[in-house]
């Protein structure tokens, strides 16, 4: 379960602050499919962010599975995220000089995984994502589509219990996108994973059980979904 | 630790793998040509010093000199001297000298330089001027008329010495009158002309010890008795030997003899040596530093997007340390060829210095050091860049 307690991001640029949250409040359970939705400018990257431990809010607190994630040192952060989330970038965010299944099990290498394990699960995964194919593939040598669904792989490869995803349908065309939402919808539903998207395609929320829409740094409604899941 | 590790070399190796070839083989040469830089100079001190040695073992003073006491001119009682030297273990040669200061004439021309009075057989026991003669031949026993003349001393005929004492074209056969400081004047045959490149050696003449002393009024006396040891190096312990078998007069080793020249020469080199030195490291660092910091802020993005997947940053800036380590490692072993080629030249072309040509000595010590440094040097020039970038917050590095 993730617990956003009135948190608040101030960003100081010289002698101005931008307040990019402004006290925002929410609980999603586990199992979970979220959207974040809202105008840009809304404050929906920088919620995504403090969740996913990439940035620290200037006030409140974020527990995740009860613990208040902002406690954590640097390096707890950093194995927090190694271990227990998956985040998904708008723009791929993969590494150049590795290969597709090389950028999908660099993490599992961290971890501590046996170089069977890994590259046996590192293989399934981008099968998973359709990609059984390419993974010996470079970024250069993939489609945008192909990208995104990499970083996915790297992304789930080690079943985090949170998916976190800025926007990672915003480069794509409609056919990929589907695909995308539709592997992580069926992630959600197999493996009950808590997943927080961003998103302003109005098509995507009939992914979604509820929307938290934001405007001006603040939640401006937040509804369940109606659609057929 | 052994898991950040392999996280660590798998992602080193693939930078280097897959990054840029022309950036890498560029900082690997550039490493290779601070090492040659690092050894050359320090190889050319140690042949001068090196060339230097073994002339004045082999033309100047053998291993050891021994001269009279405090207050004494000569040493008396060479002859049995010399035997009780000569009876020490690891002593294989002995040779008395008379050095007196002459005026040479020849042809109108006149030169002033050193006269030494040797005996033929025992200097060959010695010294190797004998294997030096380039016209006629060497002294013998009972040469008491005949001289040889170091080359520059005898000269070339029309060729002033440029501030070296020389008589312009002596040649062998021709009669040289020679002044004694007592006054007396010697007619003396010239009977070989040598050359040791050694230039004290190369202006000074010798005749047989008993011409000259015939001349002095000398009887059983030396000026000095050069000492010849079995093996070069350890001559302090043979100093100690000389004087533990009560040798009474002072024993100098050659270093001791030639020291106030050759140490100065070599102060100088090393001042240059040790400037070199550091330009060379500087160099180094602000190579090896541009080239990773230029990478690791090239890799902002990349390495904002490790850490945002939970890599940890050590093992982020532990693969760039291995890369530089890796890349150091590549440069000295190509600056090791590229001395090896660089040694090789001048040793099948030596450089002519004038004490003589001088071939370039490689001392390990010297390589071991360099190869140190260059370590050294490359893992703070890698280390401080990526730790610095690591560093840096996560959607900075991600965003920018």
């Amino acid at each position: 379960m993730i617990v956003a307690e009135e948190i608040t991001r101030v960003y100081r640029m010289g002698k101005v602050e931008v307040w990019a949250l402004k006290g925002v409040s929410f609980t999603i359970a586990d199992g979970e499919f979220v959207g974040i939705t809202g105008a840009s400018g809304s404050g929906k990257s920088t919620l995504l962010h403090i969740l996913g431990l990439l940035d620290r809010p200037t006030s409140g607190r974020v527990l995740i599975g009860d613990r208040d994630v902002q406690r954590l040192s640097d390096r707890q952060q950093t194995l927090f995220r190694l271990n227990r989330l998956g985040y998904v970038f708008q723009d791929y965010a993969l590494i150049p000089e590795l290969t597709a299944i090389e950028n999908v099990i660099v993490t599992s290498l961290a971890r501590g995984v046996s170089e069977k394990e890994y590259l046996k699960r590192g293989a399934e995964v981008l099968r998973e994502v359709g990609l059984g194919d390419r993974i010996n593939h470079r970024q250069s040598e993939l489609s945008g589509g192909e990208q995104q669904r990499v970083a996915i792989a790297r992304a789930i490869v080690h079943k985090p219990s949170i998916l976190l995803a800025d926007e990672p349908c915003a480069n794509l065309d409609s056919e990929t996108s589907k695909n995308i939402l539709d592997l992580f919808k069926q992630l959600n539903e197999d493996l009950n994973q808590s997943i927080v998207m961003v998103s302003h395609e109005k098509w995507h929320e009939r992914y979604f059980c509820r929307i938290i829409d934001l405007k001006d740094g603040l939640i401006n409604s937040m509804r369940e979904c109606n659609v057929n899941r | 630790m052994l898991e950040n590790l392999k996280v660590a070399s798998f992602l080193a190796f693939k930078q280097i793998q897959r990054g840029s070839k022309g950036t890498l083989i560029l900082t690997i040469m550039i490493i290779a040509l601070v090492f040659v830089n690092l050894v050359f100079l320090p190889s050319i001190i140690s042949g001068v010093v090196e060339t230097f040695n073994s002339q004045s073992i082999n033309f100047n003073y053998g291993n050891l000199v021994i001269e009279p006491r405090e207050g004494d001119q000569y040493i008396s009682d060479v002859d049995a001297l010399q035997k009780k030297v000569e009876q020490i273990p690891g002593i294989v040669g002995t040779s008395p000298r008379v050095s007196t200061g002459v005026t040479f004439f020849y042809k109108g021309r006149n030169a002033r330089s050193t006269l030494y009075g040797i005996n033929p057989q025992d200097e060959r026991s010695v010294t190797t001027i004998n294997e030096r003669i380039v016209q006629g031949e060497f002294l013998s026993r009972g040469d008491t008329d005949k001289i040889i003349m170091g080359k520059t001393l005898a000269g070339t005929e029309g060729e002033e010495g440029g501030g070296l004492p020389t008589l312009q074209g002596v040649q062998v056969g021709d009669s040289v009158e020679v002044a004694f400081p007592n006054g007396e004047r010697r007619t003396f045959q010239v009977k070989g002309i040598y050359e040791t490149q050694s230039i004290s050696v190369d202006t000074s003449a010798f005749t047989t010890t008993d011409a000259v002393a015939q001349v002095l009024g000398l009887e059983d006396q030396a000026s000095q008795i050069l000492v010849k040891t079995a093996v070069n190096g350890q001559e302090e312990m043979f100093r100690i030997r000389l004087l533990s078998y009560g040798v009474q007069q002072q024993v100098f080793t050659y270093e001791q003899k030639g020291a106030g020249f050759v140490n100065q020469a070599i102060q100088s080199f090393e001042i240059i040596n040790a400037i070199s030195t550091l330009v060379s490291l500087i160099i180094a660092i602000v190579v090896i530093f541009i080239v990773i910091f230029i990478n690791t802020v090239n890799k902002r993005r990349q390495i904002g997007i490790l850490k945002a997947i939970g890599i940890d940053k050590q093992i982020i800036i532990n693969s760039y340390v291995l890369q530089v380590l890796f890349i150091a490692t590549l440069g000295a072993l190509a600056g090791i060829v590229l001395t090896a080629g660089v040694i090789y030249y001048l040793t099948v072309n030596p450089l002519v210095f004038p004490g003589g040509p001088v071939f370039p000595v490689i001392e390990p010590a010297t390589v071991v050091r360099s190869i140190a440094s260059l370590f050294a040097v490359s893992v703070i020039a890698g280390y401080i860049p990526a730790w610095k970038t690591a560093h840096e917050e996560i959607l900075d590095a991600i965003q920018r």
